[in-house]
C-alpha cells in the first residue's frame, strides 16, 4: 500500500537514527567520563540529555503514527487499549505490588506482537503518557519512560520471528519465549530508568567513581551498583511481567488474534469503468 | 490561568532547577513551587469537565513527602558510595566493594542537593499537573502529532469507563461465586473487561466513520500523506546532526562544531514537526482567555531567567574539597522571586466563567 523501497528505506533509517540517539542519551554519562573528567559535569547535564531522549521519542512518534492510526479502527483500538492498560496501571498506584512490579508491560508485549511494530511503539509509549496525566505524573522524566516503554512494544514483534522460526505458533513454547522477552524487558526498564537518574548523582567533582577509570572498569562498578541497588526491585517487576505471561498470555493472544483479524477487515471499493462510487448498486456489491 | 502561562513558569521553575546546585536556591524555589501547589490547589476549577478530570488529578505523593524521601535518601547514597573530601565522618573497611572508605560530611552534602534538585523538579511539575487540565496537556501538543492527541483523548475519555467495568465484572463474578485466592483468579476478571474494552472499540471506530472522521484525509488515502517523505528527510538530517554533534561534544578538538551542529539538528527536526502539522487544522472549543494576569506571570518567569544569566557568579556550587557555605546573591534571589506571582495574584472573579465563552 504504498510502501515502496525509499519508503521503507527512510522509515527504516528514522528508526535507526532515533534509537541510536536514545540509547546514546542513556549511555552518554558513560562516554562523557571515558572522554575526560573535567568536563563531565557540563557534557552530560540533565537538559542535554532530556533534549536527546526527547528528540530520539518525537521522532519515532511521527514515523510510527502515521500508519499505526490510518483509519479509525486502528485509532480506535489503540485509544481502548491504551486506555485499558493505563486502567491498569491507576490499579498500580492504588494498591502497590511488590517491588517495581507494573502491570502495564504485559499489554504492551502482546499488543506489539500482535499488532506490529508502529502499534507497539504508540501503545507502550502513549500508554505511560496517559497514566501520568491521569496520576499526575507528567515532568521531565516522562520522555524517557515512553521511550523505554515505546521500544518494549517497538521490539516485540522481534519475538514473532524467533517464534516462526521454530515453528512455535500457538504452543507451549511461544509463551515460554514471550514470558522470557517479558522477563528481560523488565530487568532493562530498571536499568535504562536508574541512567536516566545517572545525571543527578553525579556532579562536577566526579565523584563516584576515580578519575580515570575506563569505559569497561565503568560499567563493570555500575553494573555492581545496580546489584545491590535495584536488582531486587527490578527482579519484581521481570518476574511479576514474565508471570503474567504465564498466566494470561495464552487466552489474551487468542482475543488478540481474533480481534485483529477483525480490526485488519478492510472493505476497499474499487471503482471500474461500469460502476461508479457512489453508485447504490456498487454499494450494494460490497456489503454482499 | 492560561495553559501557555503555566508551560512558560514550569519551563523557567524547572530549568532553574536543572541549572543551579546552589541549595539557598533551590530551597528558594522548592518553597515559591510549594506555595504555588498551595494556591492551584485551593482555586476553582473553571470549565472543567465534571467526572473524569477531577477524580485522580491530585499529584498522589506531595512533593513535601518527596522530599523528606528523596533528600536523605540522596544523602545517604552518595556518602556510601563517593569517598572524596575532607571532613571525614569515619571510615567504612577498606576490604568493602564500592562501600568501602572514608564517609565524608562533602558526599553527604552533595547527595543531599541531588536530593533537592529532583524534590524542586517535582514540585514544579506537581503544579503543572494539579492547575492545567488533562484536555489542555493534550490540546496543546503540536498539530503535527495530531493522531497521537486523538489516541491519547480517546485512552482518556475510556480510562474511567473501564475501571466502571471492571467493578461491574467483578460483582458479576461475585455473584456467581467466584472468589479471588490467587494470580490465575484475575483471569475470569481481565478477560472480560479487555473483549468488552475491544467490542467497544469496534463500535467506536464506526460511529466515527459515520460522523465522517477519516485517519487520513480523503484525496490521498491508500497513499502516504503528501510530503511526508521531505519531512522524514529533515527528521533524518536532524537526527543524524545532533548525533554527530554529540559524539563531537566529548572531543575536545571538534567541540566548537558541536554547538551549531547540536542547534542546526534541532531546528531540522522542528522544521519537520512543523511540516508535517501544516496541513491539519483544528478548531478550538471553550477557549481560554489570555489575561493580564498571564502577561504579569510571564514577564516574571522571562525576570527569573535573565537574573540568571546577569548574574551567573553564585549560580555553581560544590562541597568539594571542603565543605563551605554557598553564595547567595540577592538580586538573583529577587529574580527568582518573580515565580511566586502566580501564587500571590488574585485571581479576577469573573475568570470562573472565562472558559464557557466559545
Amino acid at each position: 500500500m504504498g510502501d515502496t523501497l525509499v519508503r521503507r528505506l527512510l522509515r527504516w533509517l528514522v528508526y535507526l537514527l532515533a534509537s541510536l540517539l536514545g540509547v546514546g542519551a542513556f549511555l552518554y554519562p558513560f562516554f562523557a567520563r571515558e572522554a575526560g573528567a573535567e568536563a563531565v559535569g557540563a557534557a552530560a547535564s540533565p537538559v542535554f540529555l532530556t533534549v536527546l531522549g526527547g528528540l530520539s521519542l518525537v521522532a519515532l512518534l511521527l514515523e510510527t503514527q502515521g500508519e499505526a492510526t490510518a483509519d479509525a479502527k486502528r485509532i480506535a483500538l489503540l485509544g481502548v487499549l491504551i486506555g485499558l492498560n493505563a486502567a491498569l496501571s491507576f490499579l498500580e498506584t492504588a494498591l502497590p505490588g511488590p517491588g517495581g512490579f507494573s502491570p502495564v508491560f504485559f499489554l504492551i508485549i502482546l499488543g506489539g506482537y500482535v499488532f506490529g511494530h508502529r502499534s507497539g511503539f504508540l501503545l507502550g509509549s502513549l500508554t505511560l503518557f496517559v497514566s501520568a496525566l491521569i496520576t499526575g505524573g507528567v515532568g521531565p522524566w516522562l520522555p524517557y519512560r515512553m521511550l523505554v516503554a515505546g521500544w518494549i512494544g517497538m521490539t516485540a514483534p522481534f519475538v514473532g520471528l524467533l517464534v516462526r522460526r521454530l515453528r512455535a505458533q500457538a504452543r507451549p513454547a511461544e509463551i515460554v519465549i514471550l514470558a522470557a522477552f517479558g522477563g528481560l524487558w523488565g530487568l532493562a526498564f530498571g536499568a535504562l530508568m536508574n541512567l536516566w537518574f545517572w545525571p543527578f548523582a553525579t556532579g562536577a567533582a566526579d565523584q563516584h567513581w576515580q578519575v580515570g577509570l575506563g569505559l569497561r572498569e565503568t560499567a563493570q562498578r555500575y553494573l555492581a551498583f545496580y546489584v545491590t541497588t535495584s536488582l531486587v526491585w527490578d527482579l519484581a517487576r521481570a518476574v511479576g511481567t514474565a508471570a503474567m505471561l504465564v498466566v494470561f498470555g495464552r487466552p489474551t493472544l487468542r482475543t488478540l488474534w481474533r480481534f485483529q483479524r477483525r480490526f485488519e477487515f478492510q472493505v476497499i471499493a474499487t471503482v471500474d469503468g461500469a460502476v461508479t462510487g457512489d453508485d447504490a448498486a456498487s454499494v450494494a456489491e460490497v456489503h454482499a | 490561568m492560561h495553559p501557555l502561562a503555566w508551560f512558560a513558569w514550569v519551563v523557567v521553575a524547572s530549568l532553574s532547577a536543572l541549572l543551579t546546585r546552589n541549595p539557598l536556591y533551590l530551597v528558594l524555589l522548592f518553597g515559591i513551587a510549594l506555595l504555588a501547589l498551595e494556591a492551584v490547589s485551593a482555586a476553582p476549577r473553571a470549565g472543567q469537565l465534571a467526572g473524569t478530570e477531577r477524580r485522580g488529578r491530585a499529584t498522589p505523593v506531595s512533593p513535601v513527602r518527596f522530599a523528606l524521601f528523596a533528600i536523605p535518601a540522596g544523602a545517604v547514597f552518595n556518602a556510601a558510595l563517593s569517598h572524596f573530601g575532607e571532613t571525614v565522618l569515619f571510615r567504612m573497611p577498606q576490604g568493602w566493594p564500592l562501600l568501602g572508605g572514608p564517609i565524608t560530611v562533602e558526599a553527604l552534602v552533595f547527595g543531599a542537593v541531588n536530593g533537592l534538585v529532583l524534590s524542586t523538579l517535582f514540585a514544579a511539575f506537581a503544579v503543572l499537573n494539579v492547575a492545567v487540565p488533562v484536555r489542555d496537556l493534550i490540546g496543546y501538543l503540536p498539530r503535527a502529532f495530531y493522531p497521537v492527541a486523538v489516541v491519547a483523548a480517546i485512552a482518556v475519555t475510556f480510562v474511567p469507563s473501564t475501571q466502571q467495568q471492571v467493578r461491574q465484572v467483578r460483582e458479576a463474578q461475585a455473584v456467581r461465586g467466584h472468589r479471588m485466592r490467587g494470580l490465575r483468579d484475575w483471569l475470569p476478571l481481565f478477560m472480560p473487561v479487555l473483549i468488552g474494552g475491544l467490542e467497544r472499540a469496534l463500535q467506536l471506530a464506526e460511529a466515527m466513520t459515520a460522523r465522517g472522521f477519516a485517519g487520513r484525509r480523503a484525496n490521498d488515502a491508500g497513499s502516504a500523506p503528501a510530503g511526508s517523505s521531505t519531512a522524514q528527510v529533515g527528521t533524518i538530517g536532524g537526527l543524524g546532526c545532533v548525533l554527530v554533534g554529540s559524539v563531537l561534544r566529548l572531543m575536545p578538538r571538534w567541540s566548537a562544531w558541536s554547538t551549531p551542529l547540536l542547534v542546526g539538528g534541532v531546528a531540522l527536526v522542528g522544521w519537520a514537526i512543523w511540516r508535517t502539522g501544516r496541513g491539519v487544522h483544528h478548531t478550538r472549543y471553550r477557549q481560554h482567555v489570555w489575561a493580564l494576569r498571564d502577561s504579569i506571570v510571564v514577564v516574571g518567569a522571562v525576570v527569573a531567567l535573565v537574573s540568571w544569566v546577569l548574574w551567573p557568579a553564585s549560580r555553581a556550587y560544590a562541597p568539594y574539597p571542603r565543605v563551605a557555605w554557598p553564595g547567595f546573591d540577592v538580586r538573583v534571589g529577587f529574580g527568582l522571586m518573580a515565580l511566586i506571582l502566580p501564587a500571590v495574584i488574585p485571581a479576577p472573579q469573573e475568570e470562573a466563567h472565562a472558559d464557557d465563552r466559545v
